[in-house]
């Protein structure tokens, strides 16, 4: 397999997941906002700061407005991590690697950009949103689902594979990130009365809310909460998880002794973490360990694999 | 009740019309598409056409075209009503281009080794000498089977007599095929009952018989073969992606590759660098390799032409192929059929005049406005005049162009392209027509069942090549004895 064709792969997956993760961020903010009182801390500007783009963000708008945010994250252009940025990319990535893959995967792509950028005035209306958030899961679903079933797992499955759970956990690790905020010693009192539903609304961000139920038969509490996103090895989104499935695919590919220290060292740093006996500051910094941690992972794959780090 | 003939203002001018007879009837093979038109009537012919531009956007089925906001990318135009040939008369034209092909190989293996035309006086020396397309750097190089066009694209036009004469060969890069096999599946999406009740050859042998014919050329059993493209933004981009991935082989750029001490070609790949045998290279060239031809190409690969010479890649078409693809070696084409094959040609050319001849170009300044001028080595319908439909400016611009590199430019009468029903706007109307058929030439030779029938969709126009604004036809070989 080209070295390029494994670059342009890997980005299509974490393009891809990353539409997935916004659409999916995105209306459970919503939910969570309707249900919320005023005066809890929890607005539509924590999505910028999951997303660090609070700054990008006022240089283009003056009032963190619903419909400033959501125009922001989901059509602006100029926002490189924007909803139609990130699908606008996995589609340039999947263009340009059509002969990898059933015709099938590139017009699953094609049809979910087409339907985004034909419908992107119904973003306006609250009930157009749900509708608009909805189809783009579900095309990114279809484009899953259509892997699952017809692709060999060969290397181009697995350079996709790789790139969809470094992305996925990485989403987790800043939604984990935000949920630090909801446990905050010197949290509100109307936050407190509040704190089973938001952590229910944490867990729907990330399509979690029935497995954890299945896994933990307890009253939902923000502590088991994170351990379970953060060291569950079943669950697809849980940190642990994508590095087990991060790890089976390096596993399988040419030449990757040079990566195997790095994956030690991030399943280490996981085992670690004890969630109980962590303080909400402690936590933030284990989650910027781990962040950096995947970053460097990355690295170490482009240098591996990718074409622009090979030497002649 | 009885309802108007969907021909009833249909207005072939004086051309010969593909679906009608002058009295305006359907021909024989073209019965059942016209009775089908009929029943389904305008409207739900605009609605097909609707469901088509649909699909094509879901294939995304794109070509792309340049202007000053830089690269987009265009939905492939496309007309709904299918262009026919009768199964007979296709027989011929496929035995004539297989012929043809044969010859242009005999010629361009010839040229670049003993040169016996040359020296047996058939062409004159200084027309080769002078050509484009010679490259010095392939002097003496044998490649497999002898041929050096493997790929090549014709140009057809059935002119007023009904005659179908070849305007010429693209022997270079030529693209258009992947619309061509596009244009079948669109057409089973949009007219599924039509196909079913009709004889029609089907398209999509194509990537199957390039893959085999570019196999040939390796003397390795089991080839490493990859397509090789400029890159994203080359206008016919989605067309390499598209066979490498019908072909399940690589699709690479310059940048992929690399020659090793070893003169050979490798890949880079995740695994390291793998070998390459063939490749089907659709990059001009002059953009090849900067070690022989243009020093500053980013798109090629150093070393390409070293280990091409060592007979340790093949490169179709071969470099230096594009000597055949000139419009004043084209007037010699029946000639080399004569010299190489003993044969007569099956497919005749079009009257050309060579404006490098004392005589002819005394004819042509003195009928320019009656005449079609074309640079010799220009492809994609630029540079040409239309004498019929040129201004004064154009034509004294034209005379002195002439006169200064007469070399540069052949003439030939303005032929009345046949014509075809085609969905504009909201009634059918007579559009001009022509047809490009991909040639294979290897081990074994290959046509396509038919080709990309492309049409000039501005009324009365000629030019329909769609960097112009020319759409296309789905093409039907009609065999009506089965």
């Amino acid at each position: 397999m080209l070295s390029r064709s494994a670059e342009r792969l890997y980005w299509l997956a974490r393009y891809l997941e990353r539409t997935e993760n916004t659409a999916r961020l995105v209306s459970a903010t919503m939910n969570l906002i309707y249900d919320l009182p005023y005066g809890v801390e929890v607005s539509w500007n924590n999505l910028l700061t999951i997303y660090g783009v609070e700054e990008a963000f006022y240089q283009r708008f003056k009032n963190p407005s619903e419909q400033n945010i959501i125009r922001f994250l989901i059509a602006e252009p100029s926002n490189s991590s924007s909803l139609l940025s990130s699908l606008l990319a996995a589609r340039e990535n999947i263009r340009t690697s059509r002969e990898l893959m059933p015709d099938e995967a590139w017009e699953q792509v094609n049809e979910m950009y087409l339907y985004a950028t034909n419908n992107l005035e119904n973003l306006s209306s609250r009930r157009g949103r749900v509708v608009f958030l909805q189809e783009i899961m579900r095309g990114c679903q279809r484009f899953t689902g259509f892997m699952a079933g017809a692709m060999s797992r060969n290397d181009s499955y697995r350079f996709i594979c790789l790139g969809r759970n470094i992305e996925r956990a990485d989403m987790t690790t800043r939604i984990m990130d935000f949920g630090t905020v909801l446990l905050a010693e010197n949290r509100s009192q109307t936050m407190r009365e509040h704190e089973s539903m938001l952590w229910i609304n944490v867990l729907k961000s990330l399509s979690a809310l029935l497995m954890y139920r299945k896994q933990v038969r307890q009253r939902i509490k923000g502590q088991d909460v994170l351990d379970f996103l953060l060291k569950n090895p079943d669950f697809s989104g849980a940190v642990a998880h994508c590095v087990q499935e991060i790890s089976g695919c390096i596993n399988k590919l040419p030449n990757s002794t040079a990566l195997l220290p790095q994956l030690d060292t991030l399943e280490q740093n996981l085992l670690t973490v004890n969630i109980a006996e962590t303080t909400p500051l402690q936590l933030r910094q284990i989650l910027d360990t781990l962040q950096a941690d995947f970053n460097t992972l990355h690295q170490r794959i482009a240098e591996t694999w990718f074409l622009n780090h090979l030497s002649a | 009740m009885t309802t108007d003939s969907i021909w009833k203002n249909y207005q072939a001018d004086r051309a010969f019309d593909e679906m009608l007879t002058a009295q305006s009837q359907p021909r024989p093979i073209c019965e059942t598409l016209s009775d089908y038109l009929q029943t389904l009537g305008v409207d739900a012919i605009k609605g097909r056409r609707s469901a088509a531009d649909a699909a094509i956007l879901e294939m995304g089925i794109t070509f792309t075209v340049y202007n000053e906001k830089g690269n987009i990318d265009r939905a492939w135009p496309f007309d709904i009503i299918p262009r026919l040939i009768e199964f007979q008369e296709w027989k011929r034209i496929e035995a004539g281009l297989k012929q043809r092909l044969k010859a242009l190989n005999c010629f361009i293996n010839d040229i670049y080794n003993e040169q016996a035309i040359i020296k047996d006086g058939l062409i004159p020396a200084d027309l080769i000498e002078s050509s484009g397309n010679f490259r010095k750097e392939c002097v003496g190089i044998n490649p497999k089977f002898g041929t050096w066009a493997n790929i090549c694209g014709s140009d057809l036009v059935r002119g007023g007599d009904g005659v179908v004469y070849v305007l010429e060969d693209n022997l270079r890069v030529p693209s258009g095929v992947s619309y061509m096999i596009e244009n079948r599946v669109i057409t089973k999406r949009v007219f599924p009952e039509l196909l079913q009740n009709l004889n029609v050859m089907p398209v999509d042998a194509y990537p199957s018989q390039l893959f085999e014919m570019l196999s040939s050329l390796s003397s390795n059993d089991n080839p490493q073969i990859a397509v090789l493209t400029p890159g994203i933004y080359n206008s016919a981009y989605f067309e390499h992606a598209f066979l490498a991935q019908q072909m399940g082989v690589e699709l690479v750029e310059g940048g992929d590759l690399i020659v090793n001490d070893d003169d050979c070609v490798y890949m880079r790949t995740i695994r390291g660098l793998e070998k390459v045998d063939v490749i089907y290279r659709r990059i001009d060239d002059l953009f090849l390799d900067p070690e022989v031809f243009h020093k500053d190409s980013m798109l090629g690969v150093k070393g390409l032409m070293r280990a091409w010479k060592a007979g340790n890649v093949a490169l179709a078409n071969a470099p230096g192929a594009g000597v055949a693809d000139d419009k004043v070696v084209y007037a010699y084409v029946p000639q080399m059929i004569r010299y190489y094959l003993n044969e007569e040609p099956i497919l005749p050319n079009v009257p050309t005049y060579l404006c490098s001849d004392d005589e002819q170009r005394a004819y042509v300044l003195a009928h320019l406005s009656e005449l079609v001028v074309k640079p010799a080595n220009e492809s994609g319908g630029y540079g040409m005049l239309i004498g019929t439909q040129a201004t004064q400016k154009e034509l004294k611009q034209f005379r002195k162009l002439i006169q200064t590199n007469p070399r540069n430019y052949i003439a030939q009468p303005t032929l009345a392209l046949s014509t075809c029903p085609t969905l504009c706007n909201d009634k059918i109307e007579p559009r001009h027509i022509d047809l490009r058929p991909f040639i294979l030439q290897g081990e074994n030779s290959f046509v396509t069942a038919g080709g990309l029938t492309r049409v000039a969709l501005r009324k009365g126009s000629l030019v329909v090549n769609s960097s112009q604004g020319g759409g296309s036809k789905d093409t039907w070989i009609i065999n009506m004895e089965q």
